[in-house]
């Protein structure tokens, strides 16, 4: 019978990774801000992007993650995918556990990456799972959409992990222009407004 | 100076080498710059998802080379305009050759960036034709066309399925569906009931499709009396037609079971679509990538041609800079040696012409300076001569006189101004005959020279004999022996040195030795036969007087008597002489020169009572130490002097006057006694004057004229001075000064006192 933890409260979203390249992190980040400002005017994924709810159960041993995400819908993604370009639909999990007197330690750190394209022959959405390779096709877009903000019985843990101590379980959600050439994707860092990252959605899990 | 020179040297090539160590760091930091740059790139475009932790670090190097070199070129145009403005030197060849270099450089940057970026963007825009795009879209159709055509059939097929199967028992139904899945090659035929319950299956592989439950767009659809029609494309290539009919042909049959045939598409077919879907894809993924490839190639080639600008007219400036400077430093250099330094040394650039037009010139100041070194020595070994010749001169008691032909003072010693009683310390430049208005002895001196100048002689040693007014007295003559030279080497205006001694006291002494001299043997010649004479007069009166008639006795008696008296007369001159030649013999005591001198008055006052003696006696003179006899026969010698010469006067007056007169330096040893006799009488004749010191000078028809020459030798032993003058108001004067401590106990105060005595005869 499979343990299902009461869904945590909304934690506080605190950042998964270390601070030690924070400062560096942020001058890079406002460079970025002020260049993004003067080279991109509007992101093209724009619509909500958020993780809205995620817990994870217990079932014989192994952590498995439930979560519930909105993607953004408009009609510039529509056409987009439309014109045959492919979105790639991550969601990330990672559990660190806390240290007191020194940076937290990441114990797993996963991505769930799909890819969503529109099949032009059949006139339908296909959403692909790009590990296994299984592919689902939808009638519409936010058919194949509500599919994708639907992650469920997601194993990221199993028990022996986990040695004690206060973990923080982080999710988050992050859409991107796919099937790119990396030497494009190289040239493309100017302007690329097709990329967009959730806040992290973090809770603590005890043990 | 040596020491100074290495110094330089060590400073230049410490400077040149900070100058260089700062080029080789900002060369290694661009270097290290690049090198990072490059690796991110080169890491980004191998691991496209390292490309997002990178982005960052590229962007900031790339925006942090833009900014540093913009600041640093803004600095350095900054300082060039600067520089321009103020005409440093070098300033307007490093501007331009900075403007040549930025045009050499800026121009074809500017074309190739231009020519590159009408070439990207034709290039981009060439991917992308409109006959591409349009033949995927054509073929999409075909594609759709075929496969529509084979949905059409499959779904009337199963249609017509349904239908027949509604009045058919469930065994009939098995056989049907598997009739027809054999027949259409369909791979599954489910007959579903209410709730999704299969009725009957026709499966190829059962095995693999028993899990399958209708999709809730057929359910939905079917449910409403609908047909469902869908191609689903897998993951495989393939694609499946799934077809849904309800079994029933209205909303108000009661049959609520329909059918769900699932049939593949021909691979043929299947493979031909899905190369015109991934076509697609594809191509709409590129597509997309258009404008933002686009603006990301004009942007990264902006920023490479911004890079290269900046980098370019920066090292234009530097190089600029580092070839002018050289130049610079020579300037500077000339200035600094132009002003008196020839301790600049250059750094040496490099081994070019440059670095030899440099290493000339730190020669040449090396050259100028050891000159200059070698001048300023001289200079300083001739200063140091003259420093020493003056010292010398003004130590000399010879007086020396530098004069040109118009008698104009070139240089005079201390010794010169003193021996011709004027003070020619600031003579230099000034005319004898000027300095000498109020002074008759420079006055003589300088007609002496001026007389023989106007004769044309230029070499020439004589005696001058300088005689001045009648109230100096005897001190106020003086004899010079004069020698002229013309200087030797001078151009134009011949100068004449003039070099004098004061023989006075020479010849004075001189004469004083003679006369001592004749004294001693007149004395020795004379004095012996005397007495003999003397005694053989006597003898001859005793004898004869008294065998003689009365008149031949007193012919006797007149002619011995006379012959006694001459002889007496003649002994008494004799002692005169002897006590003058006599060898001194003082005998020190301290006593009271007023007792002394109130003595002597009351002596020649009750003596001859017309003698009308003043006595004017100094309190503070309380003792000397002197031969007391001597001194008396000083007073003596003055009194009897001033009472004969007094003979026949009106009114005869006799003053004696003493006074305490303070030394130089105010100490009691250094104190005088002054002892002035003074009458109203005729005084000395002005041509004796400058000789009333001298034996046998005198003016009175009786006298030895021995009388002042005793005074004067007794004065000068007991280290005093004599002086002898006629008053203005008339009547002579003579002024002894006899030493208050006796000068002969110490040897120093001795010659002090001489010296003194020297200067103020001058």
């Amino acid at each position: 019978m499979p343990r299902r933890f009461a869904r945590p409260q909304r934690a506080s979203r605190r950042s998964p990774t270390g601070g030690g390249w924070r400062s560096l992190a942020a001058v890079a980040g406002a460079l970025l801000l002020v260049l993004s400002s003067t080279l991109v005017l509007a992101n093209a994924l724009d619509g909500a992007l958020e993780v809205s709810s995620a817990y994870v159960n217990f079932d014989h041993g192994v952590i498995q993650l439930y979560a519930h995400i909105e993607y953004p819908l408009n009609p510039a993604i529509r056409e987009a995918l439309q014109d045959g370009v492919t979105l790639t639909f991550d969601v990330e999990a990672r559990v660190d556990r806390v240290r007191r007197l020194w940076f937290d330690a990441n114990v797993v750190d996963l991505t769930l990456r799909r890819e969503l394209a529109y099949h032009v022959v059949t006139d339908r959405f296909v959403v692909r799972d790009v590990r296994s390779g299984d592919q689902q096709s939808f009638d519409t877009l936010k058919e194949a959409l509500t599919y994708l903000g639907k992650v469920e019985n997601w194993p990221i843990l199993v028990e022996p992990q986990l040695d004690g101590g206060r973990y923080i379980i982080s999710v988050r959600a992050g859409v991107r222009r796919g099937k790119l050439p990396a030497s494009l994707r190289a040239l493309l860092f100017w302007t690329d407004d097709w990329q967009r990252v959730s806040k992290w959605y973090s809770w603590s899990l005890p043990v | 100076m040596v020491s100074a020179g290495v110094t330089d040297d060590r400073d230049a090539a410490q400077r040149l080498l900070a100058r260089r160590r700062g080029a080789w760091s900002l060369a290694l930091w661009s270097a290290v710059g690049l090198g990072a740059l490059l690796l991110l790139l080169a890491k980004s475009v191998q691991n496209s998802s390292e490309f997002g932790r990178l982005q960052p670090w590229i962007l900031l190097l790339n925006i942090a080379g833009v900014l540093t070199l913009t600041v640093l070129l803004v600095r350095k145009l900054w300082q060039l305009v600067r520089d321009y403005r103020n005409h440093v030197p070098g300033s307007r060849l490093t501007a331009r050759t900075v403007i040549i270099f930025g045009a050499l450089v800026i121009a074809p940057l500017l074309i190739v960036y231009l020519s590159s970026l009408e070439f990207l963007n034709r290039g981009i825009d060439s991917w992308f034709r409109v006959e591409v795009r349009q033949g995927l879209k054509d073929a999409l159709v075909l594609s759709r066309a075929a496969l529509d055509l084979r949905v059409e059939e499959c779904s009337r097929r199963t249609e017509l399925l349904a239908r027949s199967l509604a009045a058919r028992s469930r065994v009939e139904i098995q056989t049907r569906l598997d009739e027809e899945r054999r027949a259409t090659a369909a791979s599954e035929i489910i007959l579903f009931g209410a709730h999704e319950r299969i009725f009957a299956a026709s499966l190829e592989n059962p095995l693999a499709s028993l899990l399958l439950t209708p999709p809730a767009d057929l359910v939905r659809r079917v449910n409403d009396h609908r047909p469902y029609v869908s191609l689903e494309p897998q993951s495989n290539g393939q694609y499946l037609i799934r077809i849904g009919a309800p079994l029933g042909e209205s909303s108000t049959s009661p049959d609520d079971r329909y059918v769900m045939a699932v049939y593949p598409v021909p691979e043929q077919l299947a493979g031909l679509s899905d190369a015109v879907q991934r076509a697609y894809s594809q191509y709409g993924n590129l597509a997309a990538l258009r404008e933002p490839l686009k603006y990301s190639f004009s942007l990264t080639l902006t920023l490479v041609l911004l890079l290269a600008m900046l980098a370019a007219c920066y090292g234009a400036i530097f190089s600029a800079q580092r070839l002018v400077r050289p130049v610079q430093d020579l300037i500077a250099g000339t200035r600094a040696v132009g002003k008196g330094d020839f301790d600049t040394r250059l750094p040496l650039p490099s081994r070019d012409e440059m670095g030899f037009l440099v290493h000339s010139f730190n020669d040449m100041t090396k050259r100028l300076r050891r000159a200059h070194e070698e001048a300023t020595r001289s200079q300083q070994a001739v200063e140091r001569e003259r420093e020493r010749l003056g010292v010398i001169l003004a130590r000399l008691s010879t007086g020396v006189l530098a004069v040109d032909r118009t008698l104009t003072v070139r240089m005079a010693n201390e010794a010169a101004g003193a021996i011709l009683g004027t003070d020619l310390s600031a003579a230099t430049g000034r005319s004898l005959p000027e300095l000498s208005a109020g002074n008759e002895r420079l006055g003589q001196f300088v007609a002496a020279l001026a007389v023989r100048f106007a004769r044309g002689r230029e070499e020439w040693r004589e005696q001058l004999d300088l005689e001045s007014g009648a109230t100096h007295g005897a001190h106020g003559r003086r004899n010079l022996m004069c020698a002229c030279t013309p200087l030797p080497n001078e151009q134009g205006d011949r100068g004449y040195v003039i070099v004098f001694d004061d023989i006075t006291t020479l010849l004075q002494a001189q004469r004083d030795a003679a006369w001592g001299e004749v004294a001693r043997r007149l004395a020795h010649e004379i004095k012996n036969p005397l007495t003999p004479i003397q005694l053989s007069a006597e003898r001859l009166r005793r004898r004869l007087l008294a065998s003689m008639g009365p008149r031949d006795a007193e012919i006797l008696e007149r002619a011995t008597h006379t012959i006694v008296q001459q002889v007496e007369s003649m002994q008494q001159m004799v002692n005169a002489f002897s006590e003058y030649a006599r060898a001194p013999e003082i005998r020190v005591s301290r006593f009271s020169l007023n007792q002394l001198v109130t003595e002597v008055a009351e002596l020649y006052r009750s003596q001859d009572p017309r003698a009308a003696i003043h006595l004017s006696l100094d309190e503070r003179l309380e003792g000397i130490e002197a031969d007391r006899g001597r001194v008396r026969q000083i007073l003596n010698n003055l009194v009897t002097n001033a009472l004969e010469a007094l003979e026949g006067a009106p009114q005869p007056r006799l003053e004696i006057a003493t006074r305490l007169e303070a030394g130089e330096e105010g100490q009691h040893e250094d104190n005088y006694a002054a002892v002035a006799v003074c009458d109203n009488g005729p005084g000395f004749q002005r041509e004796l004057l400058g000789r009333v010191f001298d034996p046998y000078v005198t003016s009175k028809p009786k006298g030895t004229g021995l009388g002042l020459a005793i005074v004067k030798k007794i004065v000068e032993e007991h280290g005093g001075r004599i002086e002898a003058d006629n008053r203005p108001e008339g009547g002579a004067r003579v002024r002894v000064l006899l030493p208050v401590v006796d000068s002969t106990r110490t040897a120093a105060g001795a010659r002090d006192r001489r010296d003194q005595l020297r200067r103020e005869r001058a």
